[in-house]
């Protein structure tokens, strides 16, 4: 234990009074006390304040840790939404896109639907024409009716059906090439 | 009262809290913390090793950050070559019972859970103090 002399002790006291500063740390428990009330009020006044300082130390720290502890949950959390975000995002991407092809593929089939209606009914009602056209011609032929009007027309439509038919013939081709060729591209795509 | 401890734990912060606590429970009044087990190696080394004076208590981290060799080593270096006689432990926020029977195995007497609530285990810590010093108190894990 340390014992204090009394020119210190009066030094101490006089700091206290007039700075209010006080001994503090480890030390205050190794001094002896004098039995002076004075001094022995100053030593417990310096512990209690140096314990107080202490403790406030330690709330603080407590503190920290529990701000840490919750930072640290808040992260994660923080995480597992940014992670949710981001596969909720590449899953709207994936629809985004397979919405798009389909709507693509809807319209070119819709396209070429039409393309084969047009074709079938410009089918129909050529080869109408021509078997409508060449009953008359033939009519006109076993029944002796004058037929200069129905010859020149049957022989100008064919005329026509001979030229228009590549056309036409072409069109198709093409319809069934373009129809085919994307069933062909189907059958890559499943194989893969 | 115990007459000194050294800690050792790469968190300074806790340095402060550890001391505060010792100081409020009257656990010590010499206290001597090091960051790194290196540098608690050559306290060994230079102090106890020459000076024949060595702490009384001796609280160890397990991991500690930046040091080539973790706590449970350190126990294992201090008591077989240094430590006669010295009580030491772990200081861990872990409370994994695989690293404390390897820490049990390497002479460690005790086990404290390092968290913010740490004055109840050192008081406990205090009072089982006696019987670590005689070699009567088994491995005890503060939690």
């Amino acid at each position: 234990m340390i014992k204090i002399d009394e020119s210190t002790r009066k030094q101490l006291l006089d700091c206290y009074k007039d700075n209010e500063i006080v001994l503090e740390g480890h030390i205050l428990k190794l001094i002896e006390s004098t039995g002076d009330q004075e001094f022995d009020l100053y030593l417990k006044e310096a512990i209690e304040k140096d314990a107080l300082v202490r403790r406030k130390r330690i709330d603080e720290f407590k503190l920290v840790q529990t701000q840490n502890v919750q930072l640290q949950k808040s992260e994660k959390e923080n995480e597992e939404i940014k992670k949710r975000l981001r596969d909720a995002l590449t899953t709207a991407e994936q629809a985004k896109n397979l919405a798009l092809g389909d709507l693509e593929e809807l319209q070119k089939r819709s396209q070429v639907e039409l393309i084969g209606t047009i074709v079938r009914v410009s089918l129909w009602i050529v080869c109408g024409v021509g078997i409508i056209t060449t009953a008359l011609f033939g009519i006109s032929l076993f029944t002796g009716v004058d037929n200069k009007i129905i010859e020149s027309a049957w022989s100008n439509m064919f005329g026509i059906l001979l030229t228009n038919s590549f056309s036409i013939i072409g069109t198709i081709m093409g319809v069934k090439y373009a129809t085919g060729g994307k069933k062909e591209k189907r059958c890559c795509k499943c194989d893969d | 009262m115990i007459n000194s401890i050294l800690l050792v734990d790469d968190e300074n912060l806790f340095h402060l809290i550890f001391e505060d606590a010792c100081n409020l429970l009257n656990i010590t009044l010499s206290l001597k913390s090091l960051n790194s087990a290196e540098k608690a190696e050559d306290y060994f080394k230079d102090i106890v090793a020459k000076l024949k004076k060595r702490p009384d208590c001796v609280f160890v981290d397990l991991n500690i950050i930046g040091s080539a060799f973790d706590g449970v080593e350190l126990i294992r270096k201090i008591n077989y070559e240094y430590g006669d006689n010295v009580v030491i432990g772990i200081i861990s926020s872990s409370d994994d019972q695989f690293e404390q029977s390897k820490a049990l195995k390497a002479g460690a007497q005790f086990w404290m859970v390092k968290t913010d609530e740490i004055e109840p285990r050192l008081q406990q810590f205090k009072n089982d103090f006696p019987k670590y010093v005689n070699r009567t108190q088994n491995f005890t894990v503060y939690k």
